[in-house]
């Protein structure tokens, strides 16, 4: 490694204070906006020190606390089609993986070409459709549709977690007797769980972060946090301290995962493709 | 009975078709619905059924009653420039993270945080700053002589765009430079040392031999980034719900405002068609450009 002169670091250090002033100086302020007091909001110049004020929480997540179903209606949303695109998921990886096949290549280009389809296409005849099929504003709805963004994700990035686990253990419990299905529970599952529970997390927080569903699918009874949110600018013009204080409930769970993920953050946003 | 040889031949299949069927059923049913429907006037606040055929009206109708074209410029203008600075300013920072001095490993793991909002809490963080009476940003500005307009920089038809695609450059830049860097991590410094001992400056090294090698990631990179982009929606109903007047409509936004808004179903599923056809364009015209050259 080149050893750098002492200008050439200080230059570098100072680049990157502001990179780290420009990125994260926002979520700060935002963050600071949920503990003050609603008629300080706007205060400038800008106060960095100041009494913290709870009234914003108590107000959206406990009395009245027209937030907390949102909050609830998330975990579901996020857990059931989480939950609903493993096996799926799981299957095609495993075959992906394992198998040599015809038109390998085009169905995994036809999994992520799902992915970067516009949302919104699909979306507007959902909206129709689950009126017809009695599933308006259900939380099926949601976690159905969110299928098309969850499974192809969680194919791509599964199959590059088993692609690391080596053919010659497969190859060594099929010796010993057991099955194909039985070399899979045993020794596939097993060694794969890492990246089982790595993708869980990313589908996770890709349906948390998910509006356009919920926006389109959702009723007031099922809506979620993000789309509650949004719902303070229609209502009573915009006060901040409510829509701060459910944003910080909102971006806590992404955060704390991406936190836990580490050195997996690189995979599983490029799906797999690059491995960080 | 199938014997044990078969089994093996259609397991791959086998193991795919759950997942390749429900997808099918789940994307094919918006398609044909869509294609059925963009011949046929319906309005859902008329009737909850089609009202009557009206041939390629719904077609025609995309040019005159939404602002389709200038939807279509904005949301390839957010797309180019917004993968272009995401792009590069990522790959600035890369390098910078690539110097390895001490603290890069810790800003990395920290810098990832806007890429981990939701893009609509992205829009209130901005909006809050942005606001014209009292936000953060427009007061820095004016304080270094760069007054904001007076309905604000999202309120103004000529930065509104311009400031969508700034906020999407804050929440994505940090997903470019963590991911380049992982991928300069993978780049053989044994090929660096070569070409520093055969004398290569550092630009040079870095168009000819980085540059190039980062060539893969870098063009899956831009592909599915360019795509977020192009589908933006959230960013853009949080912060100018597409104004003002149309200054910031995207397509996405478009849609939603002719098929949720208006509830325009005939005239949504015919620009649902035009949508699906100009990104199948843009898709394919890119991967012919990017993987052509790999043939050899």
């Amino acid at each position: 490694m080149r050893r750098r002169s002492r200008r050439d670091q200080v230059t570098i250090y100072a680049l990157m204070t502001l990179v780290m002033i420009f990125f994260l100086g926002p979520i700060f302020w935002f963050i600071l906006l949920a503990f003050r007091h609603p008629s300080e909001a706007y205060t400038l110049p800008p106060q960095l020190f100041f009494e913290p004020y709870l009234g914003n929480f108590i107000d959206t997540f406990i009395d009245p606390g027209n937030n907390a179903p949102q909050l609830l209606s998330s975990v579901i949303v996020s857990t059931g089609a989480t939950l609903l695109s493993l096996p799926f998921a799981l299957a095609a990886a495993y075959s992906l993986s394992r198998f040599a096949m015809r038109g390998k290549e085009f169905i995994m280009n036809w999994y992520i070409s799902l992915l970067i389809a516009p949302p919104i296409v699909f979306v507007i005849p959902y909206f129709i459709l689950m009126s017809r099929i009695g599933w308006a504003g259900a939380y099926q709805g949601m976690i159905v549709t969110l299928q098309t963004l969850a499974i192809p994700f969680s194919v791509w990035l599964l199959k590059s977690f088993m692609d690391e686990v080596p053919v010659d253990l497969e190859e060594a419990a099929w010796v010993d007797g057991a099955n194909r299905i039985a070399a899979f529970f045993r020794i596939i599952i097993p060694l794969a769980l890492p990246g089982l529970i790595v993708t869980s997390m990313f589908t996770f927080v890709f349906s948390w972060n998910n509006v356009i569903f919920p926006l389109a699918l959702s009723k007031q009874s099922t809506t979620t946090l993000p789309v509650g949110t949004i719902s303070f600018f229609a209502s009573t013009g915009v006060y901040w301290g409510h829509i701060a204080a459910t944003a910080v409930v909102a971006m806590l769970p992404p955060m704390i995962i991406f936190l836990l993920l580490g050195r997996y953050v690189v995979r599983g946003l490029t799906f797999g493709a690059v491995k960080g | 009975m199938p014997n044990r040889y078969t089994i093996q031949r259609r397991l791959p299949y086998l193991l795919i078709a759950p997942s390749v069927l429900f997808l099918l059923a789940l994307i094919l049913y918006p398609l044909a619905f869509a294609l059925r429907n963009s011949f046929w006037f319906w309005n859902l606040q008329m009737g909850p059924a089609p009202l009557y055929y009206s041939g390629l009206d719904n077609y025609r109708m995309v040019f005159q009653v939404t602002p389709f074209a200038v939807a279509l410029k904005n949301t390839l203008l957010l797309g180019f420039l917004g993968t272009f600075a995401q792009f590069w300013l990522g790959m600035g920072i890369a390098l910078l993270l690539h110097t390895h001095l001490r603290g890069m490993g810790l800003m990395r793991a920290a810098l990832i945080m806007p890429t981990t909002l939701a893009p609509v809490v992205a829009g209130f963080l901005f909006r809050y700053l942005l606001e014209p009476k009292g936000g953060l940003l427009p007061w820095m500005l004016a304080g270094i002589g760069f007054p904001a307009p007076p309905q604000g920089f999202l309120g103004n038809a000529n930065t509104a765009l311009f400031t969508i695609g700034l906020v999407d450059t804050w929440q994505w830049t940090p997903f470019f430079a963590i991911v380049l860097y992982a991928g300069l991590l993978s780049i053989n410094e044994e090929i660096k040392e070569a070409a520093q001992v055969d004398g290569a400056a550092p630009w040079r090294m870095f168009w000819s031999i980085t540059l190039p090698l980062l060539r893969p990631i870098a063009a899956f990179l831009v592909m599915i980034r360019f795509m977020q982009l192009f589908n933006s929606f959230d960013l853009v109903f949080v912060l100018t719900s597409g104004g003002p007047g149309t200054a910031s409509r995207t397509l996405s936004f478009n849609l939603y405002r002719e098929g949720l808004v208006n509830y325009n179903i005939g005239l949504t599923a015919a620009m649902t068609w035009l949508v699906v056809i100009i990104v199948s364009v843009i898709i394919n015209l890119y991967l012919f450009f990017i993987y052509r050259k790999r043939e050899w």
